[in-house]
């Protein structure tokens, strides 16, 4: 155990100490956090504040609009009105456009008939200014829905009332709601464990090569075994892993949940887990890092350098990603056979098992069966892997074929 | 006390017999060199001392016991193909490996400080190890396997790719260490660096040992008939009966005698035909032993 603890150590320093780290650690969260801040500035420019000019004839729907612009809810614009206008106000108002006084100006050009809708031409100071031009059509329409509504015998208080924007409030009410959010858990989950082993995985792959490149393994066998040494590195170079990952999850946890946040964002996102739930997502999320893990040096003690080890990558996602086609039949029937075999093979118990348990209430004898699962697959795999390895690197040279790997398997 | 025994060793890789009934014991104390060609079985034998490997069949015992990894922090081992953590600090380095040999980190610490006073890279300290020449490496290799400040050291080829210089301070340190009590076992190719260095030995080839015993006993079983000698004059007294074959580099004279012959009838005949600056009967080398015994086998 000594010599497990000494492996995991000193790989987990060296990798922590590099610059490498220290700058994929803190630039993933100052990109979030910059994103955030972005989007909130961003946001709270979205009221357009030009100032702009209306041509009409008709003098009620002029300052109509007037009123929406300057004190609605989507603008804070100045606004003039003109009415009517003529053929000159036009040309006063492009020289007035060209010497920057306004940012535009809107032209109402009465329809010919009293039920068609007048015709509107806007000419912004510059086209790329879109901000005004949605807050004029938002405002306009608006304007013309009112009109139109009381010129039917709608009383103005009920108009506005009727405007109103809609609010749905999300409530959560037992077991119902527990699905969304457990469904969300679970693609958390994945994606965690997709993302984590295909950063990561090949690192515990990489890290075994390099003993046998630089031909340290020499040393490190003359005291320890290679079963420790697996064992070492699989942890090592795994908790660097975790604590990258940890570091970026609190820095999006508390940007995502400060007041500021949710206030601007207009409503909180809920996602209510229960702590028996939040245990089984940290325990399945580790076992299967270290089960993923496990192969990646199993991979990594097969083969003799980064090329090699490149045609290999696929195999370390795929049964991962081969769990999502069983998640249907677990969702419909989380209690049955299929679901139960599928949540006890140790390659699919983090995801399915999870998911069973959020969904249902599967017997507590299964989820200690598929925990020790997958410690013995664990094990096992590290045992092969460190096998192979022993015999790997006494006869180094080429990758090894599959019968030569269940020979090696017999050597001592 | 034998500090390693190995009895019928067997190993083989596939088809190949690395080795093949191997038996040698190193008593305590002794310097002890394993012998042989490029790929006659040495790392292989050692390998397996260190329970790297496990022997197919036959036995090893270790510090007279049947062989258990808990001793394995008593044995100081540097391996053929030195190997270090080319991103790891020197000291970091010789602290891990001293703790993977059951040094607390303090005392590695310490010891690595004085050990690279002695070895002239106390500069080399604070740096990676991939700053570092080759040599240097090398010295940072030793250090490490003799950090934990072992019983039985063994170095697989110790002295290949050092120049004069440090080969001879390795010798001096590993002589030292020696007479500290410590059990020294080499193994080389290179027969010629290590003769002076061995009071035993073991020669092997093939996987299969062809000679071993006390390095004197050895060398007094083969006959002193080789003559080397210096002269000015007539060159006739080469002719004499005593020489079986001779041969003459303008007053350098390579002689070897005929069995049993005596060389101060050689040298009488000499002194009397030409002016003699040099006689010398030499003591076999290693080498020619090895050969004329490996050679003898590959005969039969």
């Amino acid at each position: 155990m000594h010599n497990i603890w000494l492996i995991a150590k000193r790989e987990y320093l060296e990798r922590v100490r590099t610059r490498a780290f220290l700058i994929s650690t803190l630039l993933i969260p100052l990109l979030m956090g910059g994103g955030i801040v972005l989007s909130v500035v961003s946001g709270s420019k979205t009221k357009p504040t030009s100032r702009i000019t209306i041509v009409s004839k008709d003098q009620q729907l002029a300052t109509d609009l007037q009123y929406e612009l300057e004190h609605g809810k989507d603008s804070q614009m100045t606004v003039d009105v003109i009415s009517p206008g003529n053929s000159a106000t036009k040309a006063t108002l492009d020289s007035m456009l060209a010497d920057k006084q306004i940012d535009g100006y809107l032209w109402i050009t009465p329809a010919s008939t009293s039920d068609a809708r007048p015709s509107f031409s806007y000419t912004p100071r510059s086209a790329g200014d879109i901000s005004t031009k949605s807050a004029i059509t938002t405002a306009l329409r608006t304007v013309l829905m009112r009109e139109r509504l009381s010129h039917n015998g709608m009383v103005a208080h009920d108009v506005d009332s009727l405007m109103e924007p809609v609010k749905v409030d999300t409530t959560q009410a037992g077991k119902n709601a527990d699905t969304t959010s457990s469904f969300v858990a679970i693609y958390v989950l994945f994606f965690l464990m997709y993302m984590v082993i295909l950063l990561y995985g090949m690192n515990v792959a990489r890290s075994i090569i390099e003993e046998k490149t630089s031909r340290v393994f020499e040393v490190l066998l003359a005291t320890i075994t290679p079963e420790e040494m697996m064992a070492g590195k699989v942890i090592g170079v795994g908790s660097v892993g975790l604590t990258q990952v940890a570091v970026w999850l609190l820095t999006a946890i508390l940007l995502t949940s400060g007041s500021w946040i949710s206030a601007i964002a207009g409503g909180k996102v809920h996602v209510s887990l229960s702590p028996l739930q939040i245990i089984f997502f940290v325990v399945y999320f580790l076992l299967g890092y270290l089960l993923y893990s496990s192969i990646a040096a199993a991979l990594g003690a097969m083969v003799n350098s980064e090329q090699e080890l490149q045609q290999l990558n696929m195999i370390l996602v795929m049964p991962l990603a081969g769990c999502m086609f069983a998640l249907a039949p677990v969702i419909s029937n989380p209690s049955g056979t299929v679901a139960r075999i599928i949540s006890l093979i140790p390659f699919c118990t983090p995801l399915i098992m999870y998911l069973r348990i959020s969904l249902a209430t599967p017997p507590a004898w299964e989820i200690a069966l598929s925990v020790v699962l997958m410690l013995v697959t664990i094990y096992a795999v590290l045992w092969f892997a460190s096998r192979i390895y022993r015999v790997g690197i006494l006869m180094y040279g080429k990758r090894p074929s599959l019968p030569e790997i269940m020979r090696w398997l017999k050597y001592s | 006390m034998a500090i390693v025994e190995l009895q019928q060793v067997c190993k083989n890789y596939d088809v190949k017999i690395a080795v093949d009934h191997l038996s040698f014991r190193i008593e305590q104390g002794s310097m002890f060199g394993l012998l042989g060609p490029n790929g006659s079985g040495k790392t292989s034998s050692i390998r397996m001392m260190i329970g790297m490997t496990v022997p197919d069949s036959g036995s090893v015992s270790l510090f007279d016991r049947p062989f258990d990894r808990k001793n394995l922090p008593r044995v100081g081992y540097l391996p053929e193909e030195r190997g270090l953590y080319k991103k790891m600090k020197v000291i970091d380095q010789l602290i891990f490996l001293g703790q993977l040999h059951g040094l607390d980190s303090i005392t590695a610490s310490k010891r690595a400080h004085t050990w690279c006073e002695r070895m002239e890279i106390t500069e080399a300290i604070p740096k990676k190890t991939e700053e570092l020449s080759k040599g240097m490496q090398q010295k940072i290799q030793f250090i490490a396997a003799l950090l934990h400040e072992p019983e039985l050291i063994i170095m697989d080829e110790p002295f290949s790719g050092l120049d004069p210089v440090n080969a001879t301070l390795l010798q001096d340190i590993l002589l030292e260490l020696n007479r500290q009590g410590r059990t020294v076992l080499f193994s080389t190719h290179r027969m010629d660096q290590v003769e002076k260095l061995c009071d035993t030995i073991c020669l092997i080839h093939r996987g299969r040992s062809v000679l071993s015993g006390p390095m004197q006993e050895i060398k007094s079983r083969y006959p002193k008939n080789r003559v080397q000698m210096v002269f000015e004059g007539d060159a006739s007294f080469l002719d004499h009966a005593s020489v079986a074959n001779a041969k003459n580099y303008n007053g350098m004279a390579e002689i070897k005698l005929h069995d049993g012959a005596d060389a101060q009838l050689l040298l009488k005949e000499a002194v009397s035909k030409a002016r003699i600056t040099r006689f010398e009967v030499m003591e076999p080398t290693l080498e020619e032993i090895f050969i004329e015994t490996v050679g003898d086998r590959v005969d039969a």
